[in-house]
């Protein structure tokens, strides 16, 4: 007998925790990056490419974009682990489209690191931060698109049956325009959140984010709206999950923190603002489930436990912690 | 086989090497480029070397974009990739290692921030703290090709894992520790390669005389350590891997000598302009150092891939994503029935799953060519027999009707003319043709399968007895379906090498 691959050897519950835990820290990387960048885009600053915050939170974007993809690895693996076939399947029915996704990234860095080495003209600047932000505007709607692709499986076999040269996108746009929406708006307002907290001493700057953080917030209500009138036959099992209660407790504390920031009371506002994102990410993860329903379940899937590879993990886990939290001591702290 | 397949005209092989060779080369090289800055700038310090510490940081600055940037997207690059030319072997991988993926991951997140560190503290941090920043970054970044190593090489020698399924006994395999003391030894090669392609620009001054010598020193000590390692790392491989690329599949062995010519040639370069003449090195050196050290991974990593055929892990699942535990039941009830995502047109399903994962029709290890002018006949019986091929191929795992309907796909697309019309052949030369296309695959005279004692001892008689009997001498072995035409020039091809023979 050989071994069986289809297996996890933790249970599910910790998988989830860990894949919850490194998809929020890749989405508010991902949000100051992006977010960050629609609000120097769009924002109205004094001498915009002269102004001293503006070129601050332009020298911060290439390691945002770093930090988004270094976070961003962890939960795709964990979620290739448990919805495998179907990531897998939805990927390569736009299997260009989704392998472009790390060139595209590439041109995107490779235009923030040429703002950040030196200031340059202020056309340069617009047009070298509307390239990045078209790719990773490309980025997030291939996401979006692949990912509610891989919860529809009878339309992922049905388009593969037509074509299998990877060269199409999810056709069913109405089951994610609203999704990815939410998306970039919710982007745009932690952006927000982060261009007021850094602009916290510069009027205009914190004027700025917190305007972001208001209209981005209105407009991420609204799409979330939008998307969930969309649900159609999902809603009724949505209304009925917990996540709909997180969803209430998260727009509750999202308001909370409108407040607070507007009193640049970062400390609340920002811990208002991560239990609300948290609780968001969780609902998308119950949606994903209740969308599957029929198809898989993950929670039928086989549980070996070998505990000895996990914690051989949550050893360098640990580790990185540590290591991350002295490498930033010596290096924001005194020296010596 | 519950995946859909990537249909593209590209082969997966071109396509898998481009992006691999890429990253195996920058993540080594950001390996070893580490430990070269953080051992360079102690060095440097100690003896308040102004220039050299000049030198460091100037490198140290393309060299964190190279690593943090290329080498971590090419790396989601080959991640995404294997997604898609093989999901089922890529599943095996995340649900026996997700453990050692995601702690792979805790380093791979220690480097990139270290990384970013140390390139922004060349003013800002103490002397002593910076260059422990540079031993963070280096030792976390050799710890991530630890991790990795043990999943890379868990695929070519899964040892006991596939007995037992125990994650420590695929994880700590065979050719584990051979083969990380060898990538450490690359690493540093690498790290040596580079340092002396950015000095190589310097003016030749004296400075660049001793800065081309300690990078070349470097660069040897790299090497020295590959050779050793390189060689216990073949001699970790078990036997019958290498017998079986020995007896079938050249290209490994091809590789594996080829990497050692380069290192000859990238040793005689250290030697001679990095040590002898070191004011000479200038960038032609420097870029010719690099192209040999590329060449050198490039065949290695070759090898590495190329002997694992006909599997993409050893003894359990073939390169094509069919689990090898269930061959003889889909031999039994059929293919078809297994593959998950269907299209109208059932052969061209078929044909991909078994054979499109390497072939195309005219492009990548081309089929076209290995079968225009031959016949539908044929074909079936040559699928039917993929494993006795001299390529180390994976068994055909379907039924004859679904050998057939693979052979009808593949029969739509070739060129239909007769042989000695395709390729304006005849006599003795046609039949030489007709041997390559219908015998040569599985026999080679004087090579793979040799029939020179049969054939080339036979009369014109013996002969066409062979040809009639042809599809009695095993399952795999086609009958001979040719015409009048092509079987008198075989007979004839085959008399003429059997003169040579006696004179
Ligand atoms: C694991 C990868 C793999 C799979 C799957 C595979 N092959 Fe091959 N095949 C090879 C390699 C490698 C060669 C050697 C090519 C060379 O020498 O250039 C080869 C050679 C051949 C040749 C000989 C070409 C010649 O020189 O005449 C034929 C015919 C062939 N394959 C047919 C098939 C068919 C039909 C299938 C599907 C049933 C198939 N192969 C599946 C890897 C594969
Ligand atoms: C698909 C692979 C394949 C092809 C193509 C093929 N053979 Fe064979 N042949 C075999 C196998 C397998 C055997 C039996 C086992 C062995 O000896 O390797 C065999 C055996 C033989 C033998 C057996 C005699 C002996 O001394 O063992 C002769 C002669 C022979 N082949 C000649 C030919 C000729 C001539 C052709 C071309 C018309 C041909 N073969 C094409 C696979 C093939």
């Amino acid at each position: 007998m050989m071994p069986d691959s289809n297996f996890l050897s933790t249970p599910l519950w910790l998988i989830e925790i860990l894949h919850i835990v490194t998809l929020s820290l890749h989405l508010i990387a991902m949000n100051f990056l992006f977010g960050g960048i629609i609000i120097l885009l769009f924002g109205n600053f004094d001498d915009k490419w002269n102004n001293p915050f503006v070129q601050k939170y332009i020298k911060l974007l290439p390691n945002a974009m770093a930090m988004t993809v270094t976070f961003g690895v962890a939960p795709l693996l964990f979620v290739q682990l448990v919805y495998s076939k179907q990531i897998y399947a939805a990927s390569i029915i736009s299997g260009w489209l989704w392998l472009m996704i790390f060139v595209v990234v590439m041109i995107a860095y490779y235009f923030l690191y040429a703002l950040s080495f030196k200031q340059t003209t202020a056309i340069r600047q617009k047009i070298y931060l509307s390239i990045a932000f078209a790719c990773l505007l490309y980025v997030s709607y291939i996401y979006s698109s692949v990912f509610a692709l891989a919860e529809k499986p009878d339309l992922y076999k049905l388009l593969y049956a037509e074509n299998q040269g990877g060269t199409i996108i999810n056709p069913d746009v109405g089951s994610y325009l609203f999704r990815w929406l939410h998306m970039v708006t919710g982007a745009v307002t932690v952006g927000g959140f982060f261009v007021a907290f850094i602009g916290r001493k510069n009027e205009t700057a914190f004027k700025v984010g917190k305007d972001f953080y208001l209209w981005g917030m209105v407009a991420a209500i609204a799409t979330g709206f939008a998307y969930m009138m969309g649900l159609g036959e999902l809603m009724k099992p949505f209304m009925k999950s917990p996540a709909i209660w997180l969803v209430t407790i998260s727009f509750i504390l999202s308001l909370g923190s409108l407040h607070f920031l507007f009193k640049k009371r970062f400390a609340i506002a920002s811990s208002m603002l991560t239990v609300s994102f948290i609780a968001m990410i969780y609902t998308r993860h119950v949606l994903r489930k209740l969308s599957l329903v029929g198809f898989y379940d993950p929670s039928e899937m086989t549980v070996r436990i070998a505990w000895s590879p996990f914690l051989f993990f949550l050893l360098f886990f640990l580790l990185m912690v540590a290591t991350v939290w002295y490498m930033l001591r010596l290096y924001f702290g005194k020296q010596e | 086989m519950n995946y859909p397949f990537w249909d593209i005209d590209i082969g997966y092989g071109i396509i898998m090497a481009a992006i691999a060779v890429i990253h195996v080369f920058v993540s080594h090289f950001a390996i070893g480029g580490g430990l070269y800055l953080v051992i360079a700038e102690t060095i440097a310090r100690k003896n308040n070397d102004q220039l050299k510490l000049q030198f460091l940081e100037k490198l140290s600055k393309f060299f964190v974009l190279v690593s943090v940037v290329f080498g971590a997207l090419t790396g989601v690059g080959i991640w995404f990739i294997i997604g898609l030319l093989n999901p089922a072997a890529t599943e095996v991988l995340i649900h026996n290692y997700v453990w050692a993926w995601a702690a792979e991951w805790t380093f791979f997140v220690i480097e990139i921030i270290a990384a970013l560190l140390y390139f922004y503290g060349w003013k800002t941090l103490s002397a002593k703290n910076h260059i422990i920043i540079g031993w963070i970054y280096f030792v976390s970044a050799w710890m991530s090709l630890f991790i990795i190593n043990g999943i890379v090489t868990y695929m070519l020698t899964p040892g006991d894992w596939v007995v037992t399924g125990n994650f420590w006994d695929g994880y700590f395999n065979p050719t584990f520790w051979s083969s990380l003391w060898l990538r450490t030894g690359i690493c540093i090669m690498l790290g040596g390669v580079y340092a002396l392609f950015v000095a190589s620009r310097y003016k030749a001054d004296d400075f660049k005389k001793r800065i081309v010598r300690f990078n070349s020193l470097w660069a040897i000590g790299g090497l020295a350590i590959m050779i050793p390692t390189m060689l216990w790392y073949v001699s970790a491989i078990p036997k019958e891997i290498v017998d079986a690329a020995l007896e079938a599949n050249l290209t490994p062995i091809k590789a594996m000598n080829a990497t050692y010519i380069y290192a000859a040639f990238l040793a005689f370069v250290l030697v001679v302009f990095g040590f002898l003449i070191p004011k000479k090195y200038n960038i032609v050196v420097g870029v010719v150092a690099m192209v040999l050290a590329l060449g050198w991974f490039g065949e290695y990593e070759w090898m590495r891939e190329s002997i694992r055929k006909p599997y993409v892990i050893t003894n359990y699942m073939y390169a094509n994503g069919i689990d090898v535990a269930n061959a003889e039941k889909y031999q039994e009830e059929g293919l078809l029935e297994s593959i998950e995502f269907q299209t109208a047109d059932k052969p061209a399903d078929l044909f991909r799953r078994a054979c499109r994962s390497c072939h195309t029709f005219d492009g990548y290890k081309p089929l076209k060519p290995a079968f225009d002018g031959t016949d539908e006949t044929f074909i079936a019986q040559i699928i039917m027999g993929t494993h006795v091929i001299r390529a180390n191929m994976p068994p055909f795992v379907g039924t004859e009707e679904e050998a057939q309907m693979v052979a009808s796909h593949i029969y739509k697309q070739i060129d239909k003319r007769h042989i000695s019309e395709i390729y304006n052949l005849d006599g003795i030369a046609l039949g030489k043709k007709v041997y390559d296309l219908r015998c040569g695959k599985c026999h080679i005279f004087g090579g793979f399968n040799d029939k020179s004692e049969t054939l080339l001892g036979s009369t014109e008689e013996d002969l066409g007895d062979i040809l009639d009997m042809a599809g009695d001498f095993a399952d795999e072995m086609p009958e001979f379906t040719g015409d009048e035409k092509e079987r008198k020039a075989l007979i004839d091809y085959i008399m003429s090498l059997n003169e040579k023979e006696k004179n």
